[in-house]
């Protein structure tokens, strides 16, 4: 096992930058996510690791190598395909011993090893199979029996449950994270699923547009995004995000809406939105810290109900707020309306203030 | 409510009607195009085995009386002078047909390859001027290459021939092969990089047996597209001991009369190759067309 190390890597295609100056650690073990919606460049950039795309510039490190311009079976590194990429024309046998012949494994050697990987991941009754007859499950489990029958010093697996229905997707999540503490495996993860990255991963890498917005551990990325995008992105139903301004009237802060209602802030918060360059300040909150009031209390706003969605547990309130649509959760037994009008009450501990202008979360010192 | 129901019944049954119709139609239409196609076949057989005096009978003799291979021994005699040109043209076929389907193997493989996986400065026009000579017919080059030929020396060998068909098999082959790559994951070869092999590996391990089907393909056409070629032949080759099957057989037997049973029985052996191939390798070439041309 190994650590990874990226630093400042660009890929750029033409003059389209995929990949852009992104620097980031993986440690020895570690299960790092690379998260982030369609396009943003992950796939590019675990290509780039495994040496399948050359570099534009900047450093990757895989242990002790700094491995640019090393070929992608010196790298010593395994991947898991999105879709398999199982050699069609081989049987499952062949397809877990490819590997080991291509490094010239004595042939005893393979053989145990193959039934060995195939041992632990349940399959040995389909070892003579062609991957065409296999479920998509068992497809999926032949990949990373393949990748794993090597040892390699990092795993890559790019989107590798993204073909699966949601049970067998939720099955094959806990076998893999069982995977990686077993094997206290190094393993790259890309996933545009922000649950699986959340539920899987030690750290989590959140890209946009080719940039890496946030690098940390779930707990921290959900409770303390970086800016508009980690915040919207990260968490489900997204965090709602409203744009508002700051006044200031008779000596206290507010945040004030083109609606002419306008909300107090906590000490702290003032300190937060008074450092900001621009009076535009975007308030985020999460559903689970807005609380829903049928009447007024001190410190709540007006809203009006657009839809309502039961789920059994919970049930889901959409209002609208100053043009932007606030998800609310409340308890089952509470029962609002469309177009009911409702007050809503923000935690101060647990709200999120970006500056309207460049989109970063505001600090207090 | 009735009434619908019946109507839409019967709307079907006409709808039937007409399908078994148009089945019927098509079901004629393909028998008498077996018969166009296999008719002169079957003449050309059943003249084969007749005697001289026999084929030029009439009224025909439906089924000869005296069914004879004499016409087949005389060919394949090499003590005979008939037998000996005989051999020697079927040599000289086989020999060109059989380079050029090699090279064009050689070529249309990495060339297809390229094509259809890496990006380079003038991709798009290179594709398409391999296209665009498909859109002439052959005979226009035939000028034009035989002075080529004689400037470079080629004329009266079966080099000339040999560079010819391959321009002429070359592009459809590419074209029939990119295909087949363009349907072939990627992701495949790069699993095949990861788990240690080189680029190259990757391709002949993995890519290429995948792209068998392509490749039989490429070459059953190259092999065929050469074996029956008449035109370029007739014109580049002049020296008797030089000359392929179709233009040896034309010559040969318009210089000897008319014996129409070893005409038949020598235009019988060379489609033979040509039919055997075909039906050993049909699977896969049935494949190719189909594979290589839709997207799944
Ligand atoms: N070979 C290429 N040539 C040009 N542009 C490319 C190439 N490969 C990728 N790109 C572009 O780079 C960007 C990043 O692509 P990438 O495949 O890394 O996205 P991704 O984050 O993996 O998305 P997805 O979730 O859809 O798989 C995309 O805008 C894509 O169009
Ligand atoms: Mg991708």
């Amino acid at each position: 096992m190994a650590h990874v190390v990226l630093k400042d890597l660009v890929k750029t295609y033409g003059s389209f930058k995929a990949v852009n100056d992104v620097s980031l650690t993986v440690n020895d073990g570690e299960f790092v996510a690379l998260v982030g919606p369609s396009g943003c460049g992950k796939t590019t950039t675990l290509n780039l690791v495994a040496g399948l795309t050359s570099i534009t510039s900047g450093d990757i490190v895989i242990g002790d190598r700094v491995v640019n311009d090393l070929d992608p079976k010196d790298r010593d590194i395994a991947m898991v395909f999105q879709n398999y990429a199982l050699y069609p024309q081989k049987s499952v046998y062949m397809n877990l011993a490819f590997p080991l012949q291509m490094r010239k494994l004595p042939r005893d050697e393979i053989d145990k090893k193959v039934k060995e990987a195939a041992r632990v991941l349940d399959m040995t009754h389909l070892l003579e199979r062609k991957p065409r007859e296999l479920s998509g499950g068992q497809q999926q489990r032949v990949a990373l029996g393949r990748a794993l029958v090597r040892d390699p010093a990092v795993f890559l697996m790019d989107e590798p449950l993204s073909n699966l229905d949601a049970k067998l997707r939720v099955q094959m999540r806990s076998e893999i994270k069982r995977f990686h503490q077993d094997l206290k495996a190094t393993i790259i993860y890309v996933t545009h699923d922000q649950l699986e990255a959340v539920t899987m991963a030690d750290k989590m890498a959140v890209m946009n547009g080719g940039f890496l917005q946030q690098y940390d551990s779930p707990a921290q990325v959900f409770a303390h995004p970086v800016n508009m995008f980690v915040a919207s992105f990260i968490g489900s139903p997204a965090m709602s995000l409203i744009p508002l301004e700051t006044s200031t009237a008779n000596g206290g802060t507010a945040l004030t809406s083109a609606e002419g209602w306008s909300l107090g802030l906590s000490p702290r918060n003032v300190q937060k939105v008074t450092k900001a360059a621009t009076k535009k300040v975007v308030l985020g909150a999460r559903h689970s810290t807005i609380k829903l009031h049928k009447s007024a209390v001190p410190g709540s706003i007006p809203a009006k109900v657009y839809t309502v969605e039961p789920t059994g547990d919970v049930t889901f309130v959409q209002a609208f707020l100053s043009g932007a649509i606030v998800n609310v959760s409340v308890p089952p037994n509470i029962a609002v309306a469309p177009d009911e009008r409702i007050w809503l009450e923000f935690d101060q501990e647990r709200m999120h203030l970006f500056d309207g202008e460049t989109e970063m979360a505001l600090e207090a010192d | 409510m009735s009434t619908i129901a019946e109507a839409t019944a019967r709307g079907q049954t006409r709808r039937r009607m007409r399908i078994d119709g148009w089945r019927w139609a098509g079901r004629i239409f393909l028998l008498f195009m077996l018969l166009y196609t296999a008719v002169p076949m079957i003449w050309m057989l059943i003249t084969s085995i007749k005697s001289g005096f026999a084929a030029t009978q009439f009224p025909p003799q439906w089924w000869p009386d005296e069914p004879t291979l004499a016409s087949y021994q005389k060919l394949l005699d090499p003590q005979n002078s008939v037998g000996q040109d005989f051999l020697r043209f079927f040599w000289n076929s086989l020999f060109v047909s059989t380079v050029t389907t090699i090279l064009s193997v050689i070529v249309a493989v990495p060339a297809a390859y390229a094509f259809s996986r890496f990006t380079f400065p003038g991709r798009n026009f290179l594709f398409f001027a391999v296209l665009l000579r498909n859109m002439f017919p052959a005979v226009i080059f035939l000028v034009p290459l035989f002075i080529l030929m004689r400037a470079i020396g080629l004329v009266n060998t079966h080099g000339s021939l040999i560079l010819t068909y391959l321009t002429f098999g070359l592009p459809l082959a590419i074209w029939l092969l990119k295909g087949f790559y363009d349907n072939i994951p990627v992701q495949l070869e790069q699993a095949a990089r990861i788990d240690g092999a080189t680029r190259f590996q990757a391709f002949i391990m993995i890519v290429m047996p995948l792209s068998t089907p392509g490749i039989i393909a490429t070459a059953i056409y190259s092999f065929i597209g050469a074996w029956n070629e008449y035109i370029y032949a007739y014109t580049f080759l002049s020296k008797n001991e030089q000359l392929t099957l179709p233009v040896g057989i034309q010559r040969f037997f318009s210089e000897n009369t008319t014996d129409f049973p070893g005409l038949m029985a020598a235009s019988f052996m060379m489609s033979v190759p040509v039919v055997v191939l075909f039906l050993v390798l049909q699977r896969y070439f049935v494949r190719a067309l189909t594979e290589g041309a839709v997207k799944h």
